[in-house]
């Protein structure tokens, strides 16, 4: 056995013992992949999965290093590039992805890609006509 | 700043750009030849072409100490880099049909899938699913 899969073994026992609390963060992530688009909040995560809010935020952020709602916006925002890239336009690709507001959704686009969502939106349609 | 490049150290760049392109699917994005045969090589992920490139570097054979690290990190069995996959156990299937060998099976942990194969270039590579 090599010094990695004896480090794996070990780190297993001691961060990943608990079951119960892995399957209730892998099933919140799974249900905001699935739901990102609908009005999410941490109420609602924690009636899925039963379990209080403040214990939820508490656990998903222990194993996956960020809160729910952080990943909520990377997912959103993620989303929002591949509508982008097909023309959706700016307000309407707001609205698809869950977000109320283009203009918070405009900031938090730029904060993320470094680009707004008109820029990127430019980039994306001249890369794909000098590749086809 | 921004993260462009990221190395990974390499015996032979012809051998190591055919696995990263025909085995991983990777594609070439940079080819300069350089001195002594040696090239700026970088390979980039087919779903993220404007993504990090990977430069493939002959450091093993030019600078005596990377070669020191990369053996024993390599007989230790600790990937050297990691990338990201939608579903591990299914490239896991495409790999090993390809004849590419695991170190380390898909395996569970916590809130990840992990697998490690050997690069043939001298480096265990970890890919990594998030559950």
């Amino acid at each position: 056995m090599t010094h990695y899969l004896t480090e794996i073994s070990r780190i297993k026992n001691i961060c990943y013992s608990n079951k119960s609390q892995i399957d209730r963060v892998v099933g919140t992530r799974h249900f905001i992949i699935h739901n990102f688009e609908k009005e999410l909040n941490l109420n609602l995560l924690s009636r899925v999965r039963f379990t209080s809010k403040f214990h939820l935020l508490r656990l998903y952020k222990l194993y996956y290093g960020q809160t729910p709602k952080q990943y909520l916006i990377e997912k959103r925002l993620e989303a929002a590039k591949q509508l982008l890239s097909k023309g959706l336009s700016i307000t309407d690709t707001c609205y698809d992805i869950g977000f109320e507001s283009p203009c918070s959704f405009s900031t938090l686009f730029k904060a993320r890609f470094g680009l707004s969502p008109k820029e990127y939106q430019k980039k994306a349609t001249f890369t794909k006509s000098n590749h086809s | 700043m921004k993260v462009k490049v990221i190395g990974i150290p390499v015996h032979d760049q012809e051998k190591a750009l055919k696995f990263y392109t025909e085995k991983l699917g990777f594609l070439k994005k940079i080819d300069i030849p350089l001195s002594e045969g040696n090239r700026w090589l970088t390979v980039v992920s087919k779903e993220e072409q404007d993504g990090a490139e990977i430069l493939l570097e002959p450091s093993p054979n030019h600078f005596e100490p990377a070669k020191v690290y990369q053996k024993a990190l390599f007989d230790a069995g600790i990937p050297y880099t990691q990338f990201n996959s939608e579903d591990v156990q299914q490239e896991y299937d495409r790999l090993s049909t390809l004849g590419v060998e695991f170190s380390v099976k898909p395996t569970e942990m916590g809130t990840v899938k992990i697998a490690v194969f050997n690069d043939t270039c001298g480096n265990n590579i970890q890919i990594v699913q998030m559950l």
